[in-house]
């Protein structure tokens, strides 16, 4: 093993019909933006999965800070996959207590870090107002806050862009940005190049459940890199 | 398991309950309609309605403390399981039908600790249905007859009381139920299921006793007739169904 924060070896998980991944290999070190970009169905939510324990693997092997995930030690993991961890029923400060309390923070530092985290990513005119009546980016940005809030040495984030308006992206971006800069590895999957360019260090392209290789976050034109990428995959996948 | 993870897991599932429309207007709901039934037929069997008899036999249309525990104690017995029912689908279900199951991964308390803080929390808000429910047929019996019951009457108010508690245990198969169906709905049925086959054996006679959701009902009804060997098997049905909710939350992967 690598010492990296996340680290797969071999990861294989097929559905019936065939989707899924297969034999996925993935680093990311301490203090580093790893981005997984791809199309849709390309295999990333159900990577995130698989290395999170939301999925069991057929093949391969996760570690976490160098521990299998049954020895993981979670409270120094933030993620958010698919949808925000926000109940309808509770105030974004409420919702915010509920996600410390469920990363083990204890109760007298948890209203410390929520009035933190609600500075930070400007949810501060949300804290007293329902999650059910707050915009599908707000709901969003809450979860961001909810994931970030306890400061993870560990951070997967699936689509955390997804209906955030370009305040918050910003706010994100910079949130992501001085974690990694206090040493958190950080895994980000998105459908924005332009936007993975801006904080990754490295950018990994899933494509058909494997990895079909690297962007270089500096590049001229990523876009034009990505999808010849893609292309030559699918061609070389047809005729083989 | 941690007793400092399962306390925080406790406190996590009480503040989403305090603040859930769902359990408050399930209990009002519950509480309220076999109050509001108790009082209406008490009334009916004052005129002597002879239809009562009929639907719901010589004890509750005889009238009197009898009479409003007789009512109170059928009622409680179907509608507390389709409330209780309710009440675990929303607990359970709702995390998948929002989403928010995928938060429930990956975090230090473990997702068996969670199952347990959820029917912990619910076994509390049961009490406290219990509770009110056994204070309003007192009121209600208070308001309709005018006078405390006697003896009997005070121990069949501590029969509704222990068989609402143990309507609510009867109906933790909707808790399994909607995490192997992965939403609310597959537990709503299985509730509607439970409720239709009990009310069938029930119906059909002596052997009741021995089917482990009527047993509790028919002796809240009638003590003498249902045994502790009967009650005892009636509880292995929430403690097995207790125990495979725990096992299917450990076993759980968000594969469909």
């Amino acid at each position: 093993m690598t010492g990296a924060l996340i680290e797969a070896r071999g990861l294989t998980r097929r559905f019936p019909g065939g989707a899924g991944i297969g034999g996925i290999d993935l680093d990311v070190a301490a203090g580093e933006i790893h981005a997984l970009v791809g199309l849709n169905g390309a295999g990333k939510t159900t990577l995130m999965r698989v290395l999170l324990g939301m999925l069991r693997p057929d093949e391969g092997d996760v570690r976490i800070a160098g521990c299998a995930l049954a020895e993981t030690d979670w409270a120094q993991v933030g993620h958010l996959v698919e949808a925000p961890l926000a109940y309808a029923e509770l105030d974004g400060r409420a919702n915010l207590l509920l996600a410390a309390r469920l990363h083990a923070v204890p109760k007298a530092k948890a209203a410390q870090q929520v009035e933190a985290v609600l500075t930070e990513l400007n949810l501060g005119a949300y804290a007293t107002v329902r999650a059910r009546r707050m915009s599908l980016g707000n709901r969003q940005r809450l979860g961001l806050a909810a994931t970030l809030q306890h400061h993870p040495h560990v951070i997967v984030l699936d689509e955390p862009t997804n209906a955030l308006d370009p305040a918050g992206v910003i706010a994100l971006r910079e949130a992501l940005l001085r974690r990694a800069a206090a040493g958190a590895a950080i895994l980000v999957s998105s459908h924005h190049l332009d936007e993975v360019a801006r904080v990754a260090h490295r950018i990994t392209v899933i494509n058909g459940g494997r990895v079909i290789g690297a962007l270089d976050p500096h590049g001229a034109d990523l876009e034009r890199a990505f999808f010849a990428l893609v292309h030559a995959d699918d061609t070389h996948r047809s005729t083989s | 398991m941690s007793m400092r993870l399962l306390a925080a897991a406790v406190a996590v599932e009480a503040r989403k309950a305090t603040a859930s429309r769902v359990l408050t207007s399930t209990a009002v709901l519950l509480v309220a309609g076999v109050a509001a039934l108790a009082a209406a037929t008490t009334a009916a069997a004052t005129g002597g309605n002879p239809q009562l008899t009929a639907k719901l036999g010589p004890i509750a249309a005889a009238g009197g403390w009898p009479g409003v525990l007789n009512v109170a104690t059928q009622v409680t017995a179907a509608a507390g399981l389709l409330a209780c029912g309710v009440a675990l689908s929303w607990m359970f279900g709702r995390e998948f039908a929002d989403g928010t199951i995928t938060g429930l991964f990956a975090i230090p308390i473990s997702r068996p600790t969670l199952a347990l803080a959820k029917l912990i929390v619910y076994l509390i808000w049961a009490g406290a249905v219990a509770t009110a429910v056994t204070i309003a047929v007192t009121a209600v019996g208070l308001a309709t007859i005018g006078h405390l019951p006697s003896a009997d009457g005070w121990a069949g108010l501590c029969r509704l009381l222990a068989l609402t508690v143990m309507t609510a245990a009867l109906a933790v198969p909707a808790a399994w139920a909607a995490t192997v169906g992965r939403g609310l709905l597959p537990a709503i049925a299985v509730t509607v299921g439970l409720m239709a086959v009990t009310q069938i054996v029930v119906v059909a006679g002596a052997t009741g006793g021995w089917f482990p959701p009527a047993a509790p009902a028919l002796w809240a009804l009638a003590p003498d007739t249902v045994g502790p060997v009967q009650l005892l098997v009636a509880a292995s049905l929430p403690v097995t169904f207790c125990l495979l909710t725990l096992r299917s939350w450990h076993r759980l992967q968000l594969d469909r």
